[in-house]
């Protein structure tokens, strides 16, 4: 599905998505009325396809983050690698304000034109640490990889911002030539988060970022992400299972179920007072 | 039935001038002007069976042969060194089958081929060198995968390589690639210079001569024009090192500014690794 | 001078090549005639061939006499006096069902269509050392192995593996149109992802022990990409050659060579695969090499499978070649001391970097 080129973005909108979908097989208009959350499934019981995104549509500004939250399978990081574009997507449009002034959809660039809005348009932090990182390389190589591939060719410069970064992670300075292998996993994340600020991205996708943490880990790692937003003027996409990360990080968000959004709101509000019986039944859980 | 073969084939030839079929030879022409184009740039080409082993030279072998004339001189060096057995096997194999004269002289040659050296002689757009080359890959040590290093190339994609000298700094304090070091050439591609010595590197850096590389095992030809860019990657607060002699000598000539080679334990253990340059220099 | 093993020009060169030829060729021994190594080391003679990917006995048995039984040897004479031939003409499309069977085995099926021919093979012979020497006349043709009473024109139709698959509808069809003009490994580097027909060349010219080296490995080995298969199909036999007739346009047989094929049956059980098919790998080589040619055919149905997955692909195509592999190993023993005094210029740069750096900054 192509976009026309237009300014569609608004001024406040660093990440404009529109009827973003992923499927998995072939799929017709059938396969997508046999699916969702009143059949309890993303699967097509004819044809075995899988509907696992259908029709997202939100909007994120600057200094926002949205959440995205919903069991496993719910089609959340589905659609987060899609924006990335870690999975090609299958229909639907993603306009970056910081790409074009937001006139293409980037879902219809080259592989190799998506892979350079990584560089230092679009960071993202994987729950596993070893997507994010190379864990054979130093906690400044790491950083370092971002900075080159944006044509940093000084040494000490390198270095200098790289502490910059791991001082402001909170990642001990002298580990910075440690290999990222040898970290826990509360720091291996730090030094991801250090690795996606390296260019000052105005976007930033956090793909279940604390989960398989200790809690107190976790804890002080939720602290230093929504320290840096709160800092930085970053447009931020939080994808998670668990609503004390939604809550902690995010003003508003969406939730999923079977490949659908049921449910868009304010944070605070969903938390509050949650419409749907799905998101109900997630606020009890979360609340119990 | 084989009466019919020989009437396709037609009479029967003794073996062709410079060895290889016109055929091949053209083919192999194509691939060097496409190499030429495209500065730096690896080109599959047909790689042939020789008569010297994939990983002996074959690969220049091809190259010197598909672009010796009749006119040509050619001078073969392995090391530096004239006398090298497969320099001498190599030379025999393109004179005896061409008829071409052979030097020892870098100013009487038109074709250099050497391995893993660049004559101490300041060479011009007279000459052509070629250059054996036994991995063309420059970015195999951090990357195996085929279609990866492809797409790398492709998208100029080449900050793995800058991680990995960054890391050998901040490992070793120096950058300890020794030999073949990679070469950004005209900002475009990143190549590897054969294992020439840190030493010659500079010398392909706006050089007056074409230099031409081969290598036959994988299949590879590339190419560096005259006047091109041929940058060492480093760090601009890092410069790049050529191997530091620390004043030694020629034990036979004296000289300090010429590529040494070492001869263990003896007491004057220095020598020049272009040994016809160091001849030519007793004898002056 | 310090390096005479590998400096010493002209004469040291011939010194080594008459030492090999003299005391080759003027070994008290009666001399070795080629038919004596076509006629009696028949599956050597077939292995270089197949290595060399070209077909000529005679040729095939001077590379080896000359290599003194050296196969890789053998092969690179080959292969290298092949590059110093034109390309005259490309043969026809062969059928391998026009071949003219000397062996059939059929692993599958108890019954296949058409017989099951042992042929010339020791495969049932116990492996006993024989230490006397018999001469004796031959007493059976070439192509038997079924009882001598039977003519060979006797023989039934064979009826293929996979097409008794097909016609039980148990066999994934992927045959296709897209790569019908084969992938000339001998003119253009195969490089991942490679159309089947550049590896199944690559696989058919490739070292004997490196394809079943890789193929162990597969089975034994960390990597694990490959189920053992159950054979469909070895055939051995003579085939064609066709080309056509530059002037009447006709074509013409010109000759046989002997191929070994072999049909693989794969029980196919991924994930996204079709659990109630089976799929086929093949292989196909000069000579008679069965394990080679088995090891191919698993290896393809492997390959086809793996899609990219892994870097099987990559091994099968750029590792298995034996001039290459065996070329770049001896290329070791070539004079390295240019290299190598770069090599101890920065191990002596790295010592000097960590004394330097030694007072201020302590690195573990």
């Amino acid at each position: 599905m192509t976009m026309t080129k237009s300014p569609i973005i608004t001024p406040q909108a660093a990440i404009r998505v529109r009827g973003l979908s992923k499927f998995f097989g072939p799929i017709d208009e059938g396969a997508i009325a046999r699916t969702g959350p009143e059949f309890g499934t993303a699967r097509d019981p004819l044809s075995g396809s899988i509907v696992a995104a259908w029709d997202v549509n939100f909007d994120v500004a600057a200094g926002e983050a949205l959440g995205i939250v919903g069991e496993s399978g719910s089609g959340k990081s589905t659609v987060l690698r899609c924006i990335a574009g870690d999975q090609p997507s299958s229909a639907g449009s993603v306009h970056l304000m910081c790409h074009d002034e937001g006139r293409t959809n980037v879902l219809d660039l080259s592989p190799a034109a998506r892979r350079k809005l990584r560089i230092d348009q679009l960071s993202v932090v994987y729950q596993d640490p070893a997507e994010g990182l190379s864990l054979g390389v130093t906690a400044g190589g790491n950083i370092a990889d971002p900075l080159t591939a944006a044509g940093w060719r000084n040494f000490e410069a390198i270095r200098v911002r790289a502490r910059d970064l791991l001082d402001r992670t909170e990642v001990p300075l002298d580990r910075m030539d440690d290999i990222v292998r040898n970290f826990s996993g509360g720091m291996r994340q730090r030094v991801q988060i250090a690795r996606a600020l390296a260019n000052n991205p105005p976007i930033v996708l956090l793909d279940e970022p604390t989960t398989g943490l200790d809690a107190s880990i976790a804890s002080g790692v939720l602290d230093l992400i929504r320290g840096l937003l709160e800092e930085l003027d970053l447009a931020v996409v939080v994808v998670s299972h668990d609503f004390g990360v939604i809550e902690m990080l995010t003003q508003r968000c969406i939730v999923m179920q079977h490949g659908r959004v049921v449910e868009d709101a304010l944070t605070d509000q969903l938390l509050e007072d949650p419409q749907h019986p799905y998101s109900q039944k997630l606020v009890t859980a979360a609340r119990s | 039935m084989s009466s019919t073969v020989d009437e396709i084939a037609g009479p029967p030839q003794s073996v062709p001038f410079a060895l290889l079929d016109e055929e091949s030879k053209r083919e192999i022409r194509r691939a060097l002007l496409q190499a030429v184009c495209i500065p730096g740039f690896q080109v599959p080409f047909g790689s042939r069976e020789m008569p010297v082993a994939r990983g002996w030279g074959s690969g220049g072998l091809q190259i010197s042969l598909a672009i010796v004339g009749v006119n040509d001189t050619i001078k073969v060096i392995d090391q530096g060194d004239d006398e090298g057995v497969n320099a001498v096997n190599l030379r025999r194999l393109i004179t005896s089958s061409t008829g071409i004269e052979e030097t020892s002289e870098t100013d009487e040659a038109t074709i250099v081929q050497s391995r893993h050296r660049i004559p101490e002689d300041a060479m011009t757009s007279d000459h052509i060198l070629v250059l054996q080359v036994p991995v063309p890959e420059p970015l195999r040590g951090i990357e195996r995968n085929m279609k990866e290093l492809e797409r790398m190339h492709a998208e100029g994609d080449y900050s793995k390589m800058w991680v990995s000298l960054y890391e050998d700094k901040v490992r070793n304090g120096v950058i300890t690639q020794t030999t073949g070091y990679p070469c950004l050439v005209a900002q475009r591609y990143v190549m590897a210079t054969t294992p020439i010595p840190r030493w010659d590197i500079p010398r392909l850096h706006q050089a007056e001569f074409l230099t031409l590389f081969g290598a036959g095992r994988e299949k590879r030809v590339y190419a560096i024009p005259p006047f091109t860019d041929v940058e060492p990657l480093t760090f601009e607060d890092v410069p790049f090192e050529v191997e530091a002699s620390n004043g030694a000598k020629c034990r036979l000539c004296g000289s300090e500014e010429t590529f040494l080679v070492e001869t263990p334990g003896s007491e004057s253990r220095w020598s020049c690794s272009d040994t016809a340059w160091c001849r030519r220099k007793r004898t002056k | 001078m310090g390096y005479a093993a590998a400096r010493g020009g002209l004469a040291a060169i011939e010194f080594a090549e008459n030492l090999v030829q003299e005391l080759r060729d003027g070994h008290p021994s009666s001399p070795l005639e080629t038919d004596q190594v076509t006629g009696r080391l028949r599956l050597l003679v077939d292995r270089v061939m197949g290595e060399a990917g070209l077909w000529a006995p005679e040729l095939a048995a001077q590379a080896l006499r000359q290599a003194e039984g050296d196969v890789i040897e053998a092969v690179h004479l080959l292969r290298a006096f092949k590059s110093t031939l034109p390309r005259i003409g490309i043969s026809e499309v062969v059928d391998a069902d026009d071949m003219i069977p000397e062996r059939r085995i059929v692993p599958a099926f108890r019954e296949p269509g058409g017989p099951q021919i042992l042929g010339r093979s020791t495969d049932y012979t116990a492996r006993m050392l024989s230490t006397t020497r018999r001469e004796t006349k031959p007493k059976v043709q070439p192509a038997s192995g079924t009882p001598a009473d039977e003519p060979l024109d006797v023989i039934p139709p064979m009826q293929r593996m996979s097409d008794v698959l097909r016609d039980m509808q148990l066999l994934v069809d992927r045959r296709r149109t897209d790569d019908s003009e084969p992938f000339d490994i001998t003119r253009m580097p195969a490089k991942p992802p490679a159309p089947r027909s550049a590896r199944l060349s690559t696989m058919a010219r490739a070292e004997t022990g490196a394809l079943v080296g890789q193929w162990y490995r597969n089975i034994l080995g960390p990597d694990g990409y490959l189920h053992e298969v159950t054979l469909g199909e070895v055939r051995h036999g003579a085939m064609p050659i066709t080309v056509t007739h530059p002037v009447t346009r006709n074509p013409v047989k010109i000759g046989e060579y002997r191929v070994t094929e072999v049909e693989a049956i794969e029980d196919l059980d991924g994930i996204d695969e079709d659990r109630a098919l089976f799929d086929i790998g093949y292989g196909l080589c000069f000579g008679q090499n069965e394990r080679k040619a088995i090891a191919m055919a698993n290896l393809d149905i492997a390959c086809h499978r793996d899609d990219q997955r892994s870097e099987l692909e990559q091994s099968i195509l750029m590792t298995t070649d034996g001039l290459d592999s065996s070329g770049f190993l001896e290329h070791l023993k070539l004079p390295h001391y240019v290299t190598f005094r770069s090599m101890i210029e920065r191990k002596i740069a790295v010592r000097q970097a960590r004394l330097q750096s030694a007072p201020t900054e302590s690195k573990p």
